[in-house]
Order: C-alpha cells, then structure tokens, then sequence
C-alpha cells in the first residue's frame, strides 16, 4: 500500500520541514517574551522602570517571528493534508477500481456493506494516521529529543530520571496498544454489521412495513448498534488509561527531578536555575509524550482499517483474465487459414494440437475462431464456490451439459425452477467458470479470451432488472456509450420500451429512481432490454427477461427483434410455452442436465418433461373459445 | 430530437468537446457520465444555532453525566492550577536554600499529580461513556426514523447516502464529542477562572486582553461559516461515495456483463477527487485556525506589555501587578488556542448533525389510523380512487373496483397500466389523492396502520430476502412459529424442496447477491413467508413470474385451500396462472377495462380475449 505514496512523499517531507521550522519559532517565541517581561517591563537590566522603547522593538520582531511561525504551521498543515488525502483518495480509487474487477464470489464474500465502510470509513481512518504521523510525529520527536538532549547537557543525572521514566511510558504504551489492538479489526467488523443492517432495511422497506417489522428490526439495528457502540466504548475506555499513566510517570519524574536538582544544588554542583529550567524542559518532554500517546491511538485504529483495505487491494479476481482479443484472434486466424489447416469444426482442435506441437495451444484456437456467435457447452459441470457463511459441501448444480448453440438461431432454454438455466447462461460470460469442461463461443474457450473480449460479444439481460440512479437514455446507452440518437430510439423502440417512455416526465430524460423503483416491474424489464440490443453484440442472452411483460408486448417484441437484430445469436430463458415456442429450437433443462434439444413438435414426441410443463399451461377448459 | 437536446444541456460539461461539432457522432451518449443528484444537495448554511440547540439536546437526556463530568473536569482543572503553585514552591525552597521544606512540597505534589490523574482518567471514562450514549441514541432514532419514513422517501433518495449518514456522520459527531467535550469544559472553566482573577488585578488591562476574544469570536463566526458549508459538502460527497459502491456492487452483474467498470470508475474517481479537494480545502481552513489564534494571542500580549508598561510609568499600577498579569495573559491564551482548535472539530459534528436532522425532520409515514382490527371479511372496496406519484401524471383514473368476501380477484393488463399501483394504495405504501378505499365498509386511513398491514399477507414483485438463514426469512412475520407452521408452509410454496436439497437445510443462509439460490427459489421462499404468515387477505404481485408453470400450478392449489373463504389479489402475465380467478379485471391505463370470469370475458372477445390469443395462439397445432 505505501507505493501510493510514491507519489506524494515530497508533500510529507515538506510538511515535516515546516513543521521544524514552526517547533522552532515556538522555542524561540518564549525566549523574546521573557525578554521582554524581564528586561522590558521588569527592567531588571536597568532601574527597574519599564523600557517602553525595548518592549516595542522586541514586541514587534516577536510578532514577526510569530507570524512567521503561523505561517510554516498552515504551510505544514497544508503539506501534510495535501499528501494525506491525496494518499487516501489514491488508495480509494485503487480500491473501488480493483471491487470493480472482483469476481462475483468475491464481492459476494465481502459484502456490500462492507465493502462501503472499506472504501469510505477505512480510507478515512488511513488517512487521518498519515496525517497524525507526517505532522504530529516530527512535532512530539522533536519536543523528546531537543528536550532530553538539553536535558541531559544540564546534568547527567537527569539521565537516569529519563531513564526510570520511559520504559515505563513505553510499557504503558504497549500494553494499552495490544489490549486495544484486536479490537479496532473488531470495531470496523461492527460498522460492517451495522451498515448490513440499513442496507437491508433500505432496500427491503415495503417488505418490512408489508410485515410490519418494524419493531423487529429496529431491535436488530439495537443489537448492531449495541454492539458497535460496546466495542468502541471498551476501546475509549482503555485508551482513557494510556494518559493519566503517562502523566503520572513524568509528574512523578518532575518531582523526582526537583528532589535530585534540590540535592545537587545543595552540594553545590548546579544553580537553582538550572533545576527551573530543567522543570520546563520536562514539561516539554511530557508533551511530547501525550502527543506521542495520541498518534499511537491513531496509529492503531489506522493499522487495522489498512489492512482491511489491504485485503481488498490484494483480492486477486478468481476468473483470470485471457490473453485472446479480436485483434490477436484476426491474426491468428488468417495465418492458420493461409496455412490452409482449418478443418472441420468438431475435430480441428484435436488434429492441430496433435499436429504441432510446439505452439499447439494458440493455433488450435486460432484454426476455428469464427465471429458469428456460436455458442459450445462441452461435457460441462459446475458447482458454485463454497462461500465463507455456507461452508457445507457444495451441491452441484450443471452435471455434463453438452449443448451447441448455433449462429444466429434463436434458443429457448426452458426447465423447473432451480434446475440451472441461469447458472448454465452465466458460464458464458464468465460471470462463473465452470468447473469441468469447456464453454466456446465463437469456437474459442471463453476462458482464453480477454474478459472485455468475451464481455462485449455477449448482450445479457439479467433476470434483477439492474437500472441505475440516472436517466433513462443513460440507462439504456450503457448498452454502447457512444450509441447515436437513431440508434438508441431504435432499441428502445425494438424493445418496446418507447411509448412509456414517452409518456413519463421527461421522456428518454426522466431520472429513474436507485433500484428502478419508480418503474413498474415490466418497464425495468424493457429498459434492460433495449440497454441489450443497443450493444448490438454477436450472443443476446435474455434470463427470463420478459416475465413481466404482457403477451402481447412479449409477442411484438419478438417480432421486433427478428425484424431489426437478425444477425444475433438469443439465448431465451422463459417459463412460458407460447414464449419459447417462438424459437428456433428448445433446450429442456432438468435438474443439472440437458433433457432434450428440439422444436416444440419434436419436443412434444420426445420430452416426457417438455410435455408436462405443456400441459401446466394448457387453457383451463376444452371448450374452443379461442378458435371459435 | 427533444430528449437529445436536454441531455446536452445537462451534460455539457461530461461530452466535453463533443458538443463543439454538429456532426451526427455529436449525439454521442455518455454511459455513466452523470448521476441523477439524489440526497438533498443542501449546502447553504443552516441555523446553526438551532442545531446546536438540538445537538445539545441529547446531552440533556443524559443530565446526571453531564452534571457528574462537570465536576470532575472542575477538579481536575482546580489540579492543575494547584499543582504548578506547589511546582515554584519547590523551586523557591530550592532557590532559598530551604531544602527542609521540601520533602513536605513534593509530597503534596505527588499526591496533587496522582489525584489529578485519577481525575483525569474518570473524566476520560465519563467522556467515552457519555459521546458513546448520545451517539447511540442519536443513531437509533436516525434508524427509527428511516424506517417510518414513506416508501417514497426511500424510493427517491439514494441509499447509500443514507447509510453514510447513519454511520460515518453519525461517526464524525461521537469522535468529536468523545474527544473535545472535555477538553471544551476545562478549556473554558480556565478561561473563566483566569478572566475572573486577571479582574481582580486591573480591569483596564483585562479589557485588553479580553479584545482577543472579541477578535477571535469574529473571526471564527467568519470562517465558520464557510468551514462547515465544506463540511457539509464533503459528508455529502462521502455519501454520494458510498452510494456509487452500493449501487454498482448491487448491480455488478450488469456493470461486468457491459464492461462498465472503467466508466464506473471513472465517476467514482470524479466524485472522490472531488471529496479530496473539498477535505483538503476544510481542512486547511479549520486546521489555520490555531496559528492565527496564536497571533492574536501574541499580539495582544505585546499590546498589553507596552500598555502595562505605560500604566506603570504613569504611576497607575505596579510592576508587580504587571508581572502577575503577564503570567496570566500566557495562561489565558492556551485555553483560547484550544477552544479555537476545537471549534473546527464541532464544525464537523455540526455538519454531521444537519445531514442528520435533516432526515429526522422529513415528514415520516402518515399513521393517522385508528380503527382496530384484528380480522376481517376481506370486502375491498375501490371507490372513485385517483392517484399520481408525480402531480400532474395520473396513473389511477377514477378507478372503482369491489372485492367480495372470500373471493379470488386477478389483475391483468399491459405493463405501466396501474395494477401494482393499486397494490401499493391498498397496502398505504402510497396514500390516494382523492376518492376512497375501504375494508368492511372502513376507511384504509382510519384503520390502524399496523393492523391494516397484519390482515395483508404480501409477494412483491421484487423479492426481498434477508441476510438470514432460510428458516428466519420463513419466519420473518412470525418469529415464534413452530417448526410444523415452518415445515407446513414449506411444503405448500416447494420450499421443501430446495431445502432438501441443500446440505444446511433449513438453515443455510441466503446472502443479498448470493447466487447459489436461483430467482424462482426466491420468489418461493417469498411465498411461503407469506403463507406462513397466515393472512386475511393474499396479495401476489408477480409472485411467480420466474417460477416454472408446473411448480407454480403445485402452489396455486396450496393457495387455494390455504385462502380457502378468504380474499385473495392476483396480479399475473400468464395468464394459466389467473384463469381459475372468481373474477378477473382487465387493466389499461389506468382504468378497468372489462372484469368478469375466464368464460365472460373469453365469450366478450374483447381485450382479454385478445392478450388469451396470443398467448395460446397455435398451441394446437
């Protein structure tokens, strides 16, 4: 983490030089003012009437010199504000960058909740002990050390004061900052948990009022908050111990000082002066040390929110990313094709790899790779990560799918609930890796292909409607940023999302709300989509998108597609018959495995499942009010 | 085009240099370049004396610990003021060479140092205890409160700014309080112990020393004003951060499947640079605050110098008066140091606690009702009801509709026409602008919220689950069910099933995002929630829409005998789903269209008949 300061060290070194120069007018400023006390107005120079002309000249370079010194102290101030929340911002965006690359189990296991107190509250927490080290250290070091060294150049028996006086500061120091120190990992743990609960309430407030709950959720918030409050109190309180120790070790050294001072003086080897000087020296090391004791407070609530940040920053994504885009794939394509090698789909890999072996690997990618949207599930299996909450062993949910999506067919994927339809359409863009065998697309393992590569081949419109505090254009140009007016209107319009559009607020400018609340279920569904079509991507994978259009619309808008996005490969999720049917082919998924493959009336022969969820639907009475 | 117009006058700092060409590439769309500014941007400097006012408020509910710390921060200031008195005996004894005094002075001391410690750490103990209450306190009303506020509160500001109130304003103000409340008694108590003694001395003198105050309180009143503006601006800024984490981590799945990231990133990086040049520019402010505090100080001392030097030409005052009063002056002016430094630090809880009553002052739910009602019939009347979200875009026009006892009612229609509209008025979730709703011939308004919402058992279109284990969300209305209420339930809405199929059963806990639970199991672990709860009336809007026909058909039949002569509301597409309905009323607009059963509205041939059309269209065949 310390190589984002890199950047901004030369602010910190800056801050610690104003800050000397500002320690060193505060030594200075009490010398001018006893000048004047004693020689100015005191006149104990001369009759002992005040030297109106000396108090002036004095006066006036004091408050030069003071002025000077407010100055180096807002300098540093500054310096060290500049290089901490520079720091702290770098780390902030380094952080949300890498949350944004994560792997969806990883967030999963993280948490929203707390992934927002690692990217707000740590960072702050971080920021504050840069801050607290590049001004407060230098300041109480050299409080310490001008302090102990003059000290000591008065007489070397203080030394053995100093000596008794800070291990035990030390010790107080480090047995306050183990006690506390687990706990301060703890204390941003509750802020987490805290945060969990809000997040829920918030975003699942109908569902509480529905229930009425409030009662019980504000004794979960209660316990959260207790919780939290609890920890941060056993932290204060131990930390209230590390000061009134310090301040009784070095009051208790100060008179040690006066008994030792008294005993030298009356031997004779020191003036009664120095013992007053000696006092104010103290004084300034005890200063020092209260100071010290604060940074160290920081220090340790900074330590453990760093390492919370440092966990996210060192979070490696799970699905790697290939090395594999369009522009690589051309050129191996074109090479192996003047090579004169490219074989029949199914067994060119298996020749070309067999057949040279020296760079098999790529060849036998490049030899099939065709940009047209086909879309191969080998032998594939997959069983969702085992997460930190469900430790349990892992269920699994596809078990040696093989399935071949064609270019530009339109497929329905039809199943039970929980049989994996979309667990099987998340393997293609590699939301997930499967966990045995391979997925290609476009003839190519998704996982050799770069994820931005993959990612923009594939329009996926997921079944959580996911709309965005912004306006509906923006919503739907997501889809392509840098999409054109006509072409916006377009996929709006395909999706049949252009005449409620029209009809809110603002039209396409109409803000929708966080979560797409201000929008009926239906209307989210045909944002999403037209978000899809506008990416105008080779593979369009709807996961039961259009569940809550009516029949209607649902039927326009297919007729639309076919109209306006020929070309496109759709993957089509649905629980309806009279949706899938539609398509070209039907894929039956049940329980983990594909059943059957086929039109509706091959289905109908084939499929005991596909004929059963056909029945389910079936008008209720025989009567022909439809045909009649 | 209109909207394309718009969108250049509101983003016409994100396109940049696009918008010098009037080329067609012009109409570029920035993705993600803006966010809708949700959180009420409210920079203008509020009353800050009344939310003082209110802040100071919770201190007072903790009366005895205020009154307590008080004395034991006045002790340990008396101390502290005492001890140096014994310290320049000491030296004295020293200096006269009166060494057989001493042992008696420093054993005095000792026992003034380790009073004033104890002292010390009681009054840290007390001040940790004490901000940790009130912000306690503070924290759970704010919670109380967001969950009493109306749906649409909620709906229209972001979340995540919300959360940032609750925890890191919430968060600013407990370290302020736990850290400077303190400091500010004893600061103050010095000051006034030393203003009390230097009048007693020379009230010209003191005057002069006092106009430092003067000086300060302008000076400070000055800059604070614009010390907490940034303030406040910076905590907004740090909501507007966490609500971009919450709401992209909430929709990951579409910010990684079109490669949104950069550009997430992008407006993440704008609004955190943004928070550091606003964190910079406060804190330079407040932290400039000590140094020219000293200056004042300095200033004033020489200024009292060469005047006290005069007086004492003059013949006025002594020069040991004098002397005492420069001793003093120097005492004086630490206190006025601290409490200038201090004064940034409440700068911040100030802000902290505007964002915080800002959300306690907006108008909670509207809980008027009176009326008890433990059960009911399930008449539902719909009477003339009209109803806008937005003034001026009606959604229910004039909108009658009556719900027998005991019947089963589904709602169809195209998407936008107003059924889930009419969900929300009947669970007051919104309040109608005119017309009436009413149960068993009662008012919605006049029955008791809580009791309104007890006889409706609810599947919302969008399933929320908890972060809990299967069971607690089952159990979500009825904490204290029995295993066989559970397990009934579960059987009816197949949650059985899923969780037999899972190792933990029962108990695995389902995580907000968590995918190892597919949509449709939601959706059916939602229901039996609803099932569990046993209630008078039964509301599914879209409860099933991700659940395959045949599961739902399973359920449908547990419906049926579960409702058995109670009123049930059915919102649903398929219409395989709704066909079995006592009446179905048929939506657009707005409006009903037609209502009738299958048979009457088949036999019609009108809108109904049309959307069963299409969607058995050739199934024959």
């Amino acid at each position: 983490m310390l190589k984002y300061m890199r950047k901004y060290w030369i602010f910190a070194v800056l801050a610690a030089a104003f800050m000397i120069a500002e320690v060193t007018v505060d030594m200075i400023q009490p010398r001018l003012m006893a000048d004047i006390v004693d020689n100015g107005i005191l006149g104990l120079n001369g009759d002992g009437t005040p030297d109106l002309a000396l108090i002036r000249s004095v006066g006036i370079k004091m408050i030069l010199i003071v002025l000077a010194g407010g100055l180096f102290g807002m300098l540093s101030g500054t310096m060290a504000n500049l290089c901490s929340q520079n720091f702290g911002n770098t780390i902030r965006k380094k952080c949300f960058d890498r949350i944004m690359h994560l792997s969806f189990e990883q967030t999963d296991a993280f948490t929203t909740g707390s992934l927002i107190t690692r990217v707000t509250n740590d960072v702050s927490q971080v920021e504050r002990l840069v801050q607290q080290l590049v001004r407060g250290f230098i300041r109480c070091l050299m409080f310490m050390v001008v302090g102990t060294i003059t000290l000591m150049s008065l007489n070397v028996h203080f030394l053995v004061i100093i000596a008794c006086a800070f291990p035990l500061v030390l010790l107080d120091i480090g047995f306050i900052l183990w006690k506390t120190n687990p706990l301060f990992t703890l204390l941003q743990g509750r802020i987490d948990g805290l945060n969990s609960v809000i997040q829920e309430n918030i975003n699942g407030t109908r569902v509480v009022k529905a229930f009425i709950q409030e009662d019980r959720e504000a004794a979960r918030f209660d316990t959260a908050n207790t919780s939290l409050v609890d920890t941060q109190l056993r932290v204060l309180i131990l930390m209230s111990f590390l000061r009134p120790i310090m301040n009784i070790v070095l009051n208790l050294a100060t008179v040690a000082l006066i008994w030792v001072g008294a005993i030298q003086v009356q031997a004779g080897g020191m003036q009664p002066g120095e013992v007053m000087a000696a006092v104010t020296y103290i004084s300034q090391i005890l200063n020092g040390m209260m100071m010290l004791a604060m940074i160290f407070q920081t220090l340790a609530r900074g330590r453990a929110s760093a390492k919370r940040i440092r966990q996210v920053l060192d979070a490696d994504p799970v699905i790697k990313d290939g090395t594999l885009d369009e522009e690589s794939l051309r050129a191996l394509y074109a090479d192996s094709e003047s090579d004169g090698t490219a074989d029949s789909e199914s067994d060119g890999a298996a020749d070309s790899a067999a057949g040279k072996p020296a760079d098999s690997a790529v060849t036998s990618v490049a030899a099939s790779y065709q940009p047209n949207g086909s879309v191969v599930f080998k032998n594939v299996s997959f069983t969702y990560p085992a997460s930190g909450a469900n430790p349990g062993a892992p269920i699994e949910v596809l078990s040696g799918v093989d399935l071949e999506v064609r270019p530009g067919e339109t497929l329905a994927v039809i199943g039970p609930t929980g049989c994996g339809k979309t667990s099987l359409v998340n393997l293609i863009p590699r939301f997930y890796d499967a966990t045995e065998g391979t997925v290609e697309v476009d003839g190519v393992d998704v996982r050799d292909f770069k994820l931005q590569t993959l990612r923009s081949k594939v329009a996926f419109v997921t079944q959580k409607n996911e709309l965005f505090s912004t306006t509906i254009v923006d919503n739907i140009a997501i889809g392509r940023p840098g999409a054109t007016e006509d072409e916006i209107r377009k996929a709006a319009q395909t999706a049949q999302a252009e005449d409620f559009i029209l009809q809110q607020p603002d039209g396409y400018d109409t803000a929708v709300a966080e979560g797409g609340m201000s929008l009926s279920g239906g209307q989210r569904q045909r944002i999403s989509i037209a978000r899809a079509l506008l990416k105008n991507a080779e593979i369009l994978i709807f996961d039961d998108s259009t569940s809550a259009l009516d029949l209607k619309t649902e039927a326009a808008l297919y007729q639309a597609l076919k109209k306006n996005y020929p070309g496109m490969t759709k993957i089509v999720i649905a629980q309806r018959i009279a949706t899938a049917r539609k398509a070209d082919r039907i894929a039956v998924v049940d329980s983990g495995h594909i059943d059957a493959v086929g039109t509706h009336q091959e289905l109908m022969e084939t499929s005991a499942v596909y004929r059963d969820i056909c029945a389910s639907q079936e008008r209720k009475s025989p009567q022909k009010g439809g045909a009649a | 085009m209109s909207f394309v117009k718009k969108r250049f006058a509101a983003s016409g700092n994100a396109s940049g240099g696009a918008s010098g060409s009037a080329s067609a590439s012009s109409t570029a769309v920035q993705g993600f370049g803006r966010r809708r500014n949700m959180g009420a941007p409210t920079e203008k400097p509020k009353d800050g004396g009344k939310t003082l006012r209110r802040l100071l408020a919770y201190f007072a509910s903790h009366r005895a610990a205020v009154i307590l710390l008080f004395f034991v921060v006045t002790a340990t200031v008396l101390l502290r003021i005492a001890a140096p008195a014994y310290l320049s005996r000491a030296i004295d004894a020293i200096t006269m060479r009166t060494f057989d005094k001493l042992p008696q002075i420093l054993l005095i001391m000792i026992v003034l140092y380790v009073t004033s410690s104890a002292c010390n750490l009681l009054e840290e103990y007390l001040g940790a205890k004490l901000s940790q209450k009130i912000v306690k306190g503070m924290r759970a009303d704010l919670f109380r409160k967001t969950i009493d506020l109306p749906v649409d509160y909620l709906d229209t500001h972001s979340h995540g700014d919300l959360i940032s109130r609750m925890t890191n304003d919430a968060e600013n103000i407990s370290n302020v309080v736990s850290s400077s409340l303190t400091s500010l008694f004893s600061g103050l108590l010095t000051l006034v112990g030393t203003v009390a003694i230097m009048l007693s001395y020379s009230w010209q003198l003191t005057l002069l020393s006092c106009s430092v105050i003067i000086f300060s309180v302008l000076f400070t009143r000055f800059l604070s004003r614009y010390i907490r503006k940034l303030y406040v601006k910076r905590q907004r800024l740090l909501g507007a951060l966490n609500g971009i984490v919450n709401e992209k981590v909430t929709n990951y799945k579409t910010v990684t499947a079109y490669n949104q990231q950069d550009s997430v990133v992008d407006d993440f990086n704008g609004t955190s640079n943004e928070l550091t040049r606003t964190g910079i520019l406060s804190e330079i402010l407040s932290s400039s605050m000590g140094p020219v505090m000293n200056m004042l100080n300095n200033v004033s001392f020489v200024v009292v110098a060469v005047f006290g030097g005069w007086q004492v030409i003059q013949g006025n005052i002594t020069v040991g008066v004098i002397s005492a009063f420069v001793i003093y002056s120097k005492q004086f002016s630490r206190p006025v140091n601290e409490l200038a430094q201090l004064y940034g630090q409440i700068q911040t809880a100030m802000a902290g606690a505007e964002r915080i009553f800002e959300i306690m002052d907006a108008p909670a739910e509207n809980k008027s009702g009176e009326v008890h009602m433990d059960s009911t019939k399930g008449v539902i009347e719909f009477e003339h009801v009209n109803f806008s979200y937005v003034p001026g875009k009606q959604i229910i026009h004039d909108f009658n509709l009556k719900v027998e006892a005991g019947k089963k009612i589904a709602l169809v229609g195209s998407t936008g026409s107003g059924k889930t509209t009419i969900i929300n008025l009947l669970m007051r979730f919104y309040d109608i602008d005119s017309g009436r709703i009413t149960l068993d011939g009662v008012d919605i308004r006049d029955i008791a919220l809580s009791d309104l919402r007890d006889l409706v058992g609810i599947v919302l279109q969008d399933t929320v689950l908890f972060t809990d284990t299967i069971r607690g969300n089952m159990c979500y209305a009825k904490p204290d069910a029995t295993q066989e209420d559970l397990e009934r339930a579960a059987a009816f809405s197949n949650v059985d099933q899923i969780a037999a199929a899972l190792p933990e059963g029962y108990e695995t806990l389902l995580t907000d995002a968590g995918d190892n639970i597919s949509q449709g199991q939601r959706q059916l672990i939602a229901i039996g929630r609803a099932f569990l709860s046993h209630p008078y009336i039964l509301i599914l809007d879209e409860a099933t829409s991700n659940i395959d026909t045949r599961t739902e058909k399973h359920i449908q039949e547990a419906m049926y005998r579960l409702m058995e002569g109670r009123t049930s509301l059915i919102i649903a597409h398929r219409l395989s789903t709704i066909q079995d309905a006592d009446t179905i009323v048929v939506m657009d607009q707005g409006h009903i269209v037609e209502s009738g059963t299958h048979e009457e509205l088949l036999a019609k041939k009108g809108t109904y008949f049309d959307l069963y059309q299409t969607q058995f269209a050739g199934q024959e065949t």
